[in-house]
């Protein structure tokens, strides 16, 4: 099932929310260079598997594996490998863009120069440097969404986790975050959900289609124009869906 | 290495938001009031005092009914600048984001108290540099001010906790803050109907706050209410850490 040297592995993981089973036997893995495609309508349990992967959620059952290692058994060193950007990007208002990244930065327990240098690159990369002294409870939100980027990768994760980034984006922000969402690729894997088909084709590798807590499709995109639609709308009014 | 950092964090988003400015302004501009108050009743108390030995003290009759007023409004304001602390976290994910940086629920408890404590205790500095001023023209009981400042500070300390772990456990601010005053007010009136009824107080006097004030004011710093404040203290934060960890299995 697992693919010889996986950067992320998800084995039969199983979660439980408010007396509602979220997740159920989630299994799929993901390789350097991947950009995979969380799909599913909503409440198919996307953000909850970015957050189990993520560590902000522990999984009922099953198992969590980054380059082979068990997350549970060395939380600590494994979260220093992933990036994460909730829906809400949680930047702090109250603070301008540079305070906020030297924070995220300290939180992760970077030196000062890295920090420094780290902040420059990524406010450059994600063209944030204008806005550098801008308090982030002032940034629009194709801004945060960019500053959130940064701020996920400020100490160069290995997998970068992307809760619905195009939400709420106007057409020409959403091709600047493609844009840079597919500079980010390289070297590095990336899971975004989404319940965007248009999102996911143009900019992922891979589509994992989330029903109801399951994974129902688990495929490389790259077929004809339409498949993926016809794919998830067949997925989504399946008779499961229809009954619940 | 992470607890330092949030304190710091926390500290410095506390340091850029209007609103601890304008609660430490009422707080000095009342204290301030009490403070004259307090000096004015002394002054006019002081020649009808037979004796003028056995008169009370500028330490006895200003300092420690100064100190105990403004603990009466910490009651109010740790809950205040406390209530954000988690509470206000969690909807933006900004919970969430200190975990998934790597932060235990142990380090995000500590950071949030630390800072919002150092802020108290720069307040609680303000407030006791007033009678400070008039050090040259009236004789102060350095002894029963220190043990004054001490049993203040802890008392602070444990109120601070206290909102601390209403912030987390109540699913917002507003009740973090109600929670928080509840629990505050109800330590320091808990024995008050055994007072009145002129009880000692029996083991409901123990839970209380001013039990363990009161011997401070006089210039007493016993074991016992120094254990008592840290116990409270270790209490609430042990909770709030305890509530905090298990968010990840909870969701």
């Amino acid at each position: 099932m697992a693919e010889e040297g996986a950067l992320l592995q998800l084995d039969r993981i199983g979660r439980r929310l408010g007396g509602r089973s979220v997740l159920r036997d989630v299994s799929f893995t993901l390789g350097r260079g991947d950009v995979l495609g969380l799909l599913g309508v909503n409440g198919a349990g996307k953000s909850t598997t970015l957050a189990v992967i993520a560590g902000v959620l522990a999984p009922d059952a099953g198992t969590v594996r980054i380059g082979g290692r068990d997350v549970a058994e060395d939380v600590r060193a494994l979260r220093g490998r992933i990036g994460w950007v909730p829906e809400s990007v949680p930047l702090w208002p109250e603070l301008n863009l540079t305070e906020a990244l030297d924070a995220s930065g300290r939180l992760r327990g970077m030196p000062r120069t890295a920090r420094r240098t780290a902040i420059e690159r990524e406010l450059a990369r994600f063209e944030l440097t204008g806005l550098a002294r801008r308090l982030c409870g002032q940034l629009s939100l194709g801004q945060k969404r960019r500053a959130g980027l940064a701020q996920a990768l400020l100490h160069e994760p290995d997998l970068l986790l992307l809760d619905e980034p195009g939400n709420g984006l106007d057409p020409v922000q959403a091709a600047q975050l493609r844009e840079a969402i597919g500079s980010l690729s390289p070297g590095r894997g990336i899971i975004l959900s989404s319940h965007d088909l248009a999102e996911v084709e143009a900019m992922c590798n891979r589509v994992v289609v989330l029903h109801e807590g399951s994974v129902r499709h688990d495929a490389r995109l790259g077929g004809e124009p339409g498949w993926l639609d016809a794919q998830f709308r067949a997925i989504a009014v399946s008779p499961a869906s229809a009954a619940a | 290495m992470t607890a330092p950092a949030i304190a710091r964090l926390d500290l410095k988003r506390l340091a850029v938001q209007p609103f601890p400015w304008v609660l430490a302004g009422i707080v000095v501009a009342m204290m301030a009031w009490q403070f004259l108050l307090g000096l004015s009743a002394f002054l006019h108390a002081q020649p009808t005092v037979p004796g003028a030995t056995a008169a009370i003290g500028f330490t006895d009759g200003v300092i420690g009914p100064y100190f105990l007023n403004f603990l009466q409004l910490c009651l109010v304001i740790a809950p205040l600048v406390t209530m954000q602390a988690l509470a206000g976290e969690r909807g933006d994910q900004r919970l969430a984001l200190l975990g998934a940086a790597g932060a235990s629920g142990l380090q995000i408890v500590a950071g949030k108290f630390l800072a919002r404590l150092a802020f108290l205790w720069l307040l609680l500095v303000v407030v006791a540099s007033m009678p400070l001023v008039l050090s040259g023209a009236t004789h102060i009981d350095w002894g029963q001010f220190a043990a004054v400042l001490v049993a203040t500070a802890l008392c602070v300390a444990a109120l601070t906790a206290i909102g601390i772990a209403a912030s987390a456990f109540a699913p917002g601010p507003a009740l973090a803050a109600a929670a928080a005053l509840l629990i505050g007010e109800g330590l320091s009136l808990i024995d008050a109907g055994v007072r009145l009824a002129g009880g000692g107080g029996g083991w409901l006097g123990h839970l209380a706050l001013h039990t363990h004030l009161a011997p401070a004011l006089r210039g007493l710093m016993r074991s016992e209410d120094i254990v008592y404040f840290l116990l409270v203290t270790a209490l609430a934060l042990a909770l709030a850490i305890r509530r905090v960890g298990a968010e990840r299995e909870r969701g």
